[in-house]
């Protein structure tokens, strides 16, 4: 299980994407390096889903966007009780998904 | 590019079938093929729109399947998958070889027999459709993109939950004058809303969208006959032709999108949907949109131009889109209250329309419709098309 979310900064010009793609969506380059996604942000919006896919057991998943402070947005877990607009969460790695004995880790928001 | 007019629409009544997947394709295609009326003209090509009947159905290659259904050896035969823009993109296959002059008549088949498995089954096929590595692993569902979209454009917007309510309500008003729509009841502002007994009525899906802001999971197929203007010259009657088709696409992940309450796809489908009409959203007499949830009626109505930014729920208040309003939208019922089966609902959208511009729809008739609009939203907006229609004197 890979303990990092990857995303991919263009050798060219530079611009970081996630997640990844063949093609840079800034300048059209095809070469990268792999770069770990994570850090403090902000929740730019979040829901609590009650129309779960298959592999939850749980009767509900708090899922959230967020806005990284180095501009990357992403889409996890978000491990808050009192979740708000805006408000401001670090990333983690954890189990985010366990289809059979095989757990998926993923990003998570914990508050600040 | 050939002019291609709309011959004759059907559709299966929409809800939970009994009929297997094949039956309820040609059930709606017999009924399209008879209200157009083809007597000895064959049909050259037909186009089935389905997303997961390979997964739910264990079957594929429905194009093929359905020309054998009708016998109608020895047709072209062509599936669409494209999400919840199958029926849509199924319609732009069939427009386009009859516009690019290489078949006359084409039959157009949308179909989707989803409720042979479970919720959670069927709410993971769905969201199949979500980016398999930043989205899917993390349980996102089209709910909960829905959800998230909501909150997003509650907050900046001042969309209320009575908003959402509003569209609920409007939308089965009308689904109970649609013969054909899944749900057929009227709800009510205090039954899904106002009173205590609300939140039991209408739970939770995924926040603050409720039970009322979500389409039900239906079965069903709908069916459009496309013919030339040759054709359509010999067939007589009311014609309806094809203005102008729009499609766009956007990232794959909602997060990555600019502004993610921006349905920039919608935006982009629409307007190149009515430059090709060479007309404008004002000229609209009768709108179908693709509110598979409440929010995206109101979001929809404003990026295909109806309405200013961030005003469409205030068009939504004042009545405007009501059967009796200025822009009637959904008529049908929408997905709301019609029903929802994911690759037939492009082409359902259609149905409506023609019906509605040739006058055929009863109690739920649009008064003297001669421009009509279809949004059918694919993904959670990564790939829309849009169409518009317009009856011919």
């Amino acid at each position: 299980m890979s303990d990092q979310v990857l995303g991919m900064k263009c050798t060219s010009c530079g611009t970081v994407s996630y997640p990844k793609h063949a093609v840079c969506p800034n300048c059209r380059q095809e070469t990268f390096e792999a770069v770990a996604i994570g850090g403090e942000g902000k929740v730019l919006t979040y829901t609590d889903v009650y129309a779960l896919a298959i592999d939850y057991e749980t009767r509900y998943l708090r899922l959230a966007m967020a806005e990284l402070d180095d501009g990357i947005r992403v889409t996890g877990h978000l491990l808050a009780d009192d979740p708000k607009l805006g408000m401001r969460i670090r990333t983690e790695i954890g189990t985010v998904r366990e289809p059979g004995d095989k757990p998926i880790q993923g990003l998570q928001f914990h508050p600040i | 590019m050939k002019p291609v007019y709309i011959a004759g629409a059907g559709m299966t009544r929409f809800g939970r079938s009994e009929w297997p997947l094949m039956q309820l394709a040609s059930g709606a295609s017999t009924a399209a093929l008879k209200h157009a009326n083809l007597g000895e003209i064959p049909v050259d090509g037909v186009v089935v729109a389905n997303m997961g009947a390979a997964r739910v159905n264990k079957q594929t290659a429905l194009g093929s399947a359905l020309v054998d259904q009708l016998a109608l050896y020895p047709a072209t035969a062509e599936s669409v998958e494209n999400g919840p823009a199958s029926g849509a993109s199924a319609f732009k296959v069939g427009v386009q070889a009859i516009a690019a002059g290489m078949a006359d008549v084409v039959l157009v088949t949308g179909v989707e027999r989803m409720r042979v498995v479970n919720g959670l089954e069927g709410t993971d096929f769905v969201a199949s459709l979500s980016h398999p590595e930043a989205e899917y692993i993390y349980g996102v569902t089209l709910p909960s993109l829905a959800g998230m979209f909501t909150r997003l454009v509650m907050d900046r917007f001042g969309v209320e939950r009575k908003h959402l309510a509003m569209v609920a309500i409007k939308n089965h008003e009308h689904g109970a004058m649609n013969p054909y729509a899944h749900i057929q009841q009227t709800v009510t502002m205090d039954g899904i809303l106002t009173l205590p007994e609300a939140a039991v009525n209408n739970p939770p899906i995924a926040e603050p969208l409720h039970l009322f802001d979500c389409c039900p999971v239906s079965d069903g197929a709908a069916s459009l006959v496309l013919v030339s203007e040759a054709v359509a010259g010999k067939l007589g009657g009311p014609k309806v032709r094809v203005a102008g088709i729009g499609q766009a696409t956007d990232t794959h992940t909602v997060h990555e999108r600019e502004d993610p309450t921006d349905l920039k796809s919608v935006r982009l489908a629409a307007g190149m949907a009515f430059d090709r009409a060479g007309l404008a959203p004002s000229d609209v007499d009768v709108a179908e949109l693709h509110d598979a949830f409440t929010i995206l009626e109101i979001a929809e109505s404003e990026a295909s131009g109806f309405f200013p930014r961030g005003e469409g729920h205030l068009a939504l208040e004042r009545g405007e889109t009501k059967l009796s309003g200025t822009l009637p939208i959904n008529p049908s019922g929408g997905l709301k209250a019609k029903g929802h089966p994911v690759g037939a609902t492009g082409v359902a959208q259609l149905v409506e329309l023609v019906w509605q511009l040739r006058g055929e729809c009863d109690a739920r008739q649009v008064k003297d419709a001669v421009v009509a609009y279809a949004c059918n939203f694919g993904g959670f907006g990564n790939n829309v098309v849009a169409s518009v229609l317009q009856r011919e004197a």
